[in-house]
């Protein structure tokens, strides 16, 4: 009701903009699937080709006929599930016991998560590749998981979040006797699912967009994720001879993040508008 | 849940699976893109076009003739060398590798690379047989770091049409100059009767423009680029005459402006103007356009190496190559590394057939090469190449700041001496921080 109140205040130039504004933003998506649906040779001379048919799944048909595409996926399907599994456990019990539990250098240790967040992850990949080496971690799911459950971020969004629930609802349930697991398990995480939900769409959309550190860590094709596989796929100057084959690999590595978008909206939006930290 | 944990489990314990057989196993790795969808399995590689296409089949023939080896083969994205120094850092670098010549000193001068002198004996290979390009592209300090297997550099790809038009064709060939001078009359005329630009250039976002055409013109002068491993010398007056040349022909709008590579490429596939000077790697898309009938380059292309403006005629150029990182190896995998070489070297014609210059005089001689489009007006580049000095590393990075500084002074961005400058002393903070 209120939502539509608020539509209902819009004037037209205003829900011109917002069309304006609309189809500026989707513009270049329909662009690139029109790309991605025409025959590369017709694009090597006119892009503007995109703009009428006849129109193929040609380059899609060439995807898949990679037989190393699925495995990508599953690659990419398996990292980006186990990190955000990783960082939802991991932030939340490191969140709690920052915010609830007091013990020594507490102050100082979360500085240190902070600090980070100031760290760019550039500035540790050489040590970080080497540890991977000493250890055999190259070319696995590990060695491609462990490195994203470093996650400052989701630490310190999670303290907050937990600072934010009453303290009164922890001091009942130590009253009812319930041990500080059970408070964390059955008390505190139930009512952290807002922030896990913002938490786990943002993990996810980081480790399956990510391209840096698959690269250098899965050397073997069949240890690629979707971003590294559909990047050395690509035959040289691409962008020219192949722009339309280029363009359905970026429509198809997309597909997952758009479901992700779509099912999860409403907590992006949450989070996007710091509504989630209350 | 638990069922869900387990699958996880086997998927993981799937991806940790080795092989187990009696070959033995050669770990290759190149770029040049994956099209197993289109190629894979093939054997014909007569059949095969383009380089990914090409080296898919050869590699799968290598396999059939070869049953008591194995290539694993690794496609990683173009260069492919962020993948390759972090296996180095990992102890697990691949047994063979394409890797461009400019780049071979950064890892051999760190005894990254094995010298495949050795290889090439077993192998029944002499350095004697490679073109002097592809020979001084592989040698570093008298030893030999990589198969060479082509050579590519600058061609002026030319619509002669267009140039029909213009009034620059005699006995079907086209008129291209032999001063600077030459040049901006001829584009004047090419104009004025065209109404279009005589040069198609990628000036934007395109160093490796630029920086071939100054490497290109000074090099022709007798210039001595780099006088040692840590200095270049671009600032001279030399430099300043090649530089002022080009400023001079964005000044008059001879050439395109404000184009990238793939609006250079479409410019000339449309018929936009009258020279892309590109390289020997779009011989095979130009070409399919000159023999498709209704398409505006239709009968209407030829392709050249870069003409002789001054002094001599030579022409900057690199080439691609096949090297063996440095790593414990049984005597059953350094013979087969040796195979590996001699088929590829039996088959550089094949490659050849990508647009690139072969690596072998013997295929640069035969018949079949000759008689491929346009092959033997590209053919000299094999004689006139000169690649960068072997004792110079960053090779790559070197070409994309000194591309960057001189399209901003042909461009006219920057006054020429400050392109030149700047160009100089980016280069020599770059290799003064080289060991």
């Amino acid at each position: 009701m209120a939502a539509s109140l608020q539509r209902g205040r819009l004037t037209a130039p205003g829900w011109a903009a917002l069309v304006l504004g609309a189809l500026i933003m989707v513009a270049p998506l329909l662009w690139t699937l029109l790309l991605s649906l025409k025959h590369n040779g017709e694009l090597v001379g006119h892009s503007g080709a995109a703009l009428h048919g006849p129109y193929t799944l040609e380059n899609y048909a060439a995807i898949f006929g990679n037989s190393l595409t699925t495995r990508w996926l599953l690659n990419s399907a398996i990292v980006a599930v186990g990190q955000t599994a990783g960082v939802l456990v991991l932030a939340s019990l490191a969140g709690y016991a920052f915010a609830r539990l007091e013990f020594p250098f507490r102050r100082t240790l979360f500085v240190i998560v902070l600090l980070g967040l100031a760290v760019p992850s550039q500035a540790v990949i050489l040590p970080q590749h080497q540890l991977f080496a000493w250890l055999h971690l190259h070319n696995s799911y590990p060695g491609l998981i462990l490195p994203g459950l470093v996650a400052p971020f989701g630490v310190f969004f999670m303290t907050t979040y937990m600072r934010g629930i009453p303290k009164e609802l922890d001091e009942a349930a130590l009253l009812d006797g319930a041990s500080r697991w059970t408070i964390f398990w059955k008390v505190i995480v139930p009512l952290t699912i807002p922030a896990q939900s913002t938490l786990a769409v943002f993990t996810f959309l980081g480790a399956w967009n990510d391209y840096w550190w698959p690269l250098i860590s899965a050397t073997r094709s069949d240890m690629y994720t979707l971003t590294v596989g559909l990047a050395a796929a690509q035959m040289n100057y691409a962008q020219t001879s192949g722009l339309g084959y280029l363009m359905a690999q970026a429509v198809f590595a997309s597909i997952p993040i758009f479901i992700v978008y779509i099912v999860f909206q409403k907590q992006i939006v949450r989070a996007m508008a710091g509504a989630a930290v209350r | 849940m638990k069922r869900a944990a387990a699958a996880l489990l086997a998927l993981l314990a799937l991806g940790s699976c080795a092989r187990a057989d009696h070959r033995t196993h050669l770990y290759l790795q190149r770029f040049f893109g994956e099209c197993g969808a289109e190629y894979g399995g093939g054997t014909d590689i007569a059949k095969a076009e383009g380089e990914c296409g090409i080296i898919t089949t050869m590699v799968d023939r290598f396999n059939a003739e070869n049953p008591d080896i194995h290539i694993d083969v690794n496609v990683v994205a173009w260069p492919g060398y962020p993948q390759l120094t972090a296996q180095v850092a990992a102890r697990d670098p691949p047994d063979l590798v394409t890797m461009h010549e400019g780049v071979i000193s950064d890892y051999a001068s760190k005894g990254l690379l094995e010298p495949v002198d050795g290889y090439l004996r077993a192998a029944g290979i002499s350095p004697k047989d490679f073109t002097e390009a592809a020979r001084q592209g592989v040698t570093m300090q008298g030893h030999v770091y990589g198969l060479p297997w082509d050579t590519h550099g600058g061609l002026f790809h030319v619509n002669t049409a267009l140039f029909a038009k213009a009034g620059l064709m005699r006995g079907g060939k086209p008129v291209l100059p032999n001063t600077p001078e030459e040049l901006i009359a001829q584009a004047r005329q090419f104009q004025q009767r065209t109404g279009k630009p005589y040069l198609i250039q990628s000036n934007v976002g395109d160093p490796a423009f630029a920086a071939r055409n100054q490497y290109t013109y000074m090099m022709a002068q007798g210039a001595v680029l780099f006088p040692d491993a840590h200095h270049i010398r671009l600032n001279t007056p030399i430099g300043v005459e090649v530089a002022d040349f080009f400023r001079r022909i964005n000044a008059e709008r001879l050439g395109t402006q404000n184009m990238d590579t793939p609006a250079a490429i479409a410019a000339f596939i449309n018929g936009e103007g009258g020279i892309y000077p590109t390289g020997t790697w779009m011989i095979g898309s130009f070409e399919q356009e000159a023999t498709t009938p209704g398409r505006p380059l239709y009968r209407s292309y030829a392709v050249f190496p870069y003409p002789r403006l001054w002094g001599q005629h030579v022409e900057f150029v690199s080439g691609h190559s096949w090297v063996v990182p440095t790593h414990k190896r049984t005597p059953q995998q350094r013979a087969a590394v040796a195979r590996f070489f001699r088929f590829m070297a039996a088959h550089n014609y094949d490659w050849a057939r990508t647009g690139h210059i072969p690596a072998f005089e013997a295929v640069l001689n035969d018949p079949r090469f000759k008689a491929l489009p346009h092959r033997s007006d590209i053919a000299p580049l094999a004689a006139i190449g000169r690649p960068l000095p072997s004792y110079v590393q960053r090779q790559n990075a070197i070409e994309g700041l000194v591309g960057e500084e001189m399209a901003a002074g042909f461009t006219g961005q920057k006054p020429v001496p400050r392109a030149l400058a700047d160009a100089e002393r980016r280069v020599n903070d770059l290799l003064g921080s080289v060991e």
